[in-house]
């Protein structure tokens, strides 16, 4: 039944849609506000469902363009999830740990997942990269980057 | 303070020491970022405005002037080097820069772009002080409605002037501004869909959403193709001298490009894209050797590269007079205003005029450096260009992690940025524009606010929106960009 990508989305859409058209039909009411803040939401939500619906009997097929801008080899897909994999581990120890050290190794680590195998450049861009933002966040533009467990 | 004083005030800043070294600054990493394959204006302003943190507004504004007139020239350095336009808005550029560039003319094809970007762009500042005042004039008298159906305008004209399906960049706006319901309602106090996490309560930041969509998701495509090699062959650019001939054969699409341009810029949605094909078009049709276009005319790289920088400063009308971005591009600027605490809109002009002409002047003072500064350091820019890519992707994840960071001091946004990124890269991959989301998000906090004002003031009446004429025929206008084009493919399907 679903055969074309535009119906596969539009389905999500729709989901989606009655999902946040019931949070919005859900919101709290105040009395005596003339327009109260369900308004907006629910106009949108309706909208997003129409719209989803049009996608889903929208008769333009794809150009062959859109359809080969699809096409990603599985194990390019893996690595992209290993890069998402290692920026959730980089949050998760961004404060923990602190900018200077994850940073270093999050790009130590990324880069080397990714392919690059020069060492050298790689500790040092590691090292002087993290150091320069850390100091012109820090010092000059007084953004306070988390310090960790180093003592600066 | 009138306009002249204005305006040299605004040089005075823009030609300070330190004025000149931020624009230079920024027109650098602009076109450094620009030139990445997929990085564009949207990615440079958003990962740049952290760093203005903290800046003097004035100075910080002219840097960012640098960096968006950077990132377009880069963008044209791609398109002419490698024939990979970063952004939609300087894929005519290929048409004639690049088959000039395998000439081995790519020095003098850069050259040609700088100075038809630089003429265009500076032909459309002056119009631009021309014109934004007086449209602030006019709306300065502008109400709710009124603000509505303009901004309503805006969104379904970037709709359906965007690439691709029109559904779906409708569906694109609808979602972004789905998204900025999240959090606490301004005029009633309501949480809305935070689902009790507190961190969701004040919402979600535009630098999230525009990193997200945009820098992170290009990081994507810069995965699958990292073993690209073909940026760093092109390091070696040649002369960029132009001869007095070729700068003959420029002035023609010109001077007339500057004004098509700039006109096409103001209109809502229309943007650099549209001008830079219509000047392409334009200047094939009326030229004597239309048959050299496409295989390394003068004329035929000249054109889209003075229309699309020309639109870029049209753009600015709508964005300075009346607080309204036409597209992603100005959105994200908008977004940078913001940040330092400038609402562009009719009153810009009035209350702030050092921060309204201190812009104006920085786009000139960019346009100078553009050309003066950076086209000579173009061989050594685009030696950068030898940076590794693996490294490359791990520096621009971060820069968009800290950059998220340091607007809300919250690990949480950051997992929302990730979130972000991967809808971004579907929404790529399903061949949903990004740039309607971006604009609708921007523009959706605002749109809402007039909505209700207007309805409270009229007591829940919708006639207020055909009662009053400017909205009523604004209000039409949107409706005729979308039954125009569906009628006229209709018709088409029958022929």
């Amino acid at each position: 039944m679903l055969k074309t990508m535009n119906q596969k989305v539009s389905i999500g859409l729709v989901l989606f849609s009655i999902g946040y058209l019931y949070l919005s039909f859900n919101l709290k009411e105040y009395p005596y506000v003339p327009v109260d803040s369900d308004l907006v939401p629910k106009i949108l939500g309706f909208l997003l469902l129409a719209l989803s619906v049009f996608l889903f009997f929208d008769k333009s097929s794809e150009k062959e363009e859109e359809k080969a801008k699809r096409v990603v080899p599985k194990k390019e897909i893996i690595v992209m999830c290993g890069v998402g994999g290692m920026i959730f581990v980089y949050i998760l120890l961004f404060e923990l740990l602190g900018f200077l050290i994850t940073t270093a190794l999050f790009i130590i680590s990324c880069s080397t997942f990714l392919g690059y195998r020069q060492w050298k450049t790689s500790i040092l861009v590691s090292i002087i990269f993290p150091g320069v933002l850390y100091y012109v966040f820090n010092y000059l533009l007084q953004i306070r980057l988390p310090q960790g467990i180093l003592p600066f | 303070m009138g306009g002249l004083d204005g305006l040299l005030q605004g040089f005075q800043v823009a030609f300070s020491i330190e004025g000149i070294l931020f624009v230079f600054i920024g027109v650098f990493i602009g076109t450094f970022i620009g030139m990445m394959p997929g990085l564009g204006p949207i990615s440079a302003i958003a990962i740049m405005i952290p760093i203005t943190y903290g800046m003097e507004p004035t100075t910080a504004l002219v840097m960012m002037a640098g960096v968006y007139y950077g990132a377009v020239f880069g963008g044209s350095t791609a398109s002419i080097l490698l024939n990979a336009p970063g952004i939609s808005g300087t894929v005519a550029t290929a048409f004639d820069g690049y088959p000039m560039a395998q000439r081995g003319e790519a020095g003098k094809a850069l050259a040609i772009a700088a100075v038809s970007s630089f003429v265009g762009g500076t032909i459309s500042v002056v119009l631009l002080m021309l014109f934004a005042p007086a449209l602030a004039q006019v709306a300065v008298t502008f109400g709710p409605p009124e603000y509505f159906a303009l901004m309503f305008m805006g969104l379904t004209a970037i709709s359906s002037l965007s690439e691709g399906s029109t559904i779906k960049a409708l569906i694109s706006a609808t979602l972004g501004f789905v998204f900025v319901t999240v959090g606490i309602d301004g005029q009633t106090g309501t949480p809305r869909f935070t689902f009790n996490n507190p961190n969701l309560l004040e919402g979600i930041d535009f630098l999230v959403i525009a990193l997200g969509l945009f820098a992170l998701a290009e990081v994507c495509f810069l995965i699958v193709n990292r073993k690209d090699t073909s940026l760093s062959d092109k390091a070696n650019v040649g002369s960029t001298k132009l001869s007095k001939a070729d700068l003959k054969e420029m002035s023609g699409p010109m001077s007339r490009q500057s004004f098509l341009g700039f006109v096409l810029g103001v209109l809502p949605g229309a943007g650099a894209t549209i001008a830079s094909f219509i000047g392409y078009i334009t200047e094939k049709k009326i030229a004597k050797k239309p048959e050299e276009f496409g295989k390394g005319s003068i004329k035929g790289l000249s054109a889209p590269e003075t229309a699309n920088n020309a639109a870029t400063s049209g753009a600015f009308v709508p964005l300075l007079s009346l607080g309204i971005p036409g597209s992603g591009t100005t959105a994200v600027m908008l977004g940078a205003f913001l940040v330092l605490g400038i609402q562009p809109g009719p009153l810009l002009v009035q209350d702030h005029p050092d921060i309204f002409w201190g812009i104006i002047a920085s786009m000139y003072v960019g346009n100078i450096i553009l050309l003066v500064l950076n086209l000579p350091l173009i061989p050594y820019i685009s030696k950068l260009l030898k940076i590794p890519r693996p490294l490359l992707i791990s520096l621009v994840i971060i820069f968009s992690l800290i950059g998220v960071y340091s607007v809300s001091f919250n690990i949480f946004h950051l997992y929302v940025l990730l979130f972000f990124g991967v809808i971004g890269y579907l929404m790529r991959l399903t061949s949903f524009p990004a740039a309607p989301f971006i604009l609708a998000f921007i523009l959706g906090g605002m749109m809402e606010q007039s909505l209700r004002q207007a309805l409270t003031a009229s007591n829940g009446s919708y006639m207020v929106f055909i009662t009053e004429p400017i909205s009523l025929a604004l209000l039409l206008i949107s409706v005729l960009s979308f039954a125009v084009p569906v009628i006229r493919g209709r018709l088409r399907t029958r022929q």
